[in-house]
């Protein structure tokens, strides 16, 4: 297996704000609200900490953006603590 | 001495993977008058984030060094996609390979705490420049630590002490660094947002097994250690 399962990663993070890395080099941040076995969907996370990121348009009420779990190269934490 | 942590941080390849984060390198580098003649050397420099940054921004000389091959493989990556002037070896912090006298500045994020504390402090007085400066982001302990905690801390890093303030000072001052600040900073440790991410292709379910394990230390013994700053000069 190259690299983890995402699906396991994304599900483990339902519900928290993460850092998505795609094959296209383009990274994207929101919370994830929705994992299926094939795509994994973010809703930007809203407020003064200014993390929208280019979903404008998309209109967001329902589960947010879906990404393919086979398009990422990456999932973290969008903040963690560190020494 | 086990490495899990320092191994995630290079698998995931997180840039300013330090207390403070990213951010506080900027702001601690912008009260330094950096000129463009000046040597620095980013001790333990990751995925060498603030390499590039203090090459593109202030122009000076920079040496990054990191003992971990695949911070280094990192760093080089980064660094090879721009024209700048910076170096990146592979070495030890404990026994460095520069001569005596060789760095302006040298910085050190988060980095002296997972070594043997006087042999590298040692070295870093030994490297920089008479009337140069090291400046320090470094774990410390609010006060001694209870065995049960100092353990599984030491364990879970790969630290051998967490040191209190004073200890740090002490170890400083023996190291022969005379002059040494403590730079106010917020002292608790806050999360830090991710922005700069190299994910190596091999990471595993267990890498975020650790990540977790990691972030629950940290929240369980946050009354117990954080960080501070520490500006030496010779």
């Amino acid at each position: 297996m190259s690299g983890p399962d995402f699906y396991h990663v994304c599900c483990r993070y339902h519900g928290k704000p993460v850092r998505l890395s795609c094959r296209d080099g383009r990274s994207h941040v929101g919370e994830i609200t929705r994992v299926t076995r094939t795509h994994v969907w973010i809703r930007p996370l809203e407020g003064p900490r200014g993390f929208n990121y280019g979903f404008y348009g998309f209109g967001y009420g329902g589960f947010g953006v879906p990404f393919a779990l086979g398009a990422l190269t990456g999932v973290a934490l969008a903040s963690a603590f560190f020494w | 001495m086990s490495n899990d942590y320092l191994d995630i941080l290079a698998k995931f390849g997180i840039g300013g993977a330090h207390p403070g984060g990213f951010p506080l390198t900027k702001q601690l580098l912008e009260k330094e008058n950096l000129q463009e003649n000046m040597t620095v050397l980013d001790l333990g420099c990751g995925t060498g984030q603030t390499a590039e940054y203090i090459s593109t921004t202030f122009g000076c000389d920079v040496t990054a060094i990191d003992n971990q091959l695949l911070m280094v493989q990192k760093a080089t990556n980064r660094i090879e996609k721009t024209s700048l002037p910076v170096h990146v070896v592979l070495g030890d912090a404990q026994e460095l390979e520069f001569k005596d006298h060789s760095f302006d500045m040298i910085l050190a994020e988060s980095v002296v705490a997972f070594t043997d504390v006087s042999k590298t402090l040692t070295e870093m007085k030994r490297v920089v420049k008479p009337k140069g400066c090291c400046l320090l982001i470094e774990m410390i302990a609010y006060q001694d630590l209870e065995e049960e905690i100092r353990s599984t801390i030491a364990e879970f890093y790969g630290v051998q002490h967490v040191l209190t303030e004073d200890q740090w000072l002490e170890k400083l001052h023996e190291s022969g660094f005379t002059n040494v600040q403590v730079i106010p900073t917020m002292t608790t440790l806050h999360k830090t947002e991710i922005t700069d991410i190299n994910v190596s292709d091999d990471i595993k379910l267990e890498d975020y097994d650790l990540w977790d394990k990691h972030a629950h230390l940290t929240e369980k013994h946050a009354l117990h250690i954080g960080y501070r700053v520490f500006r030496c000069c010779i």
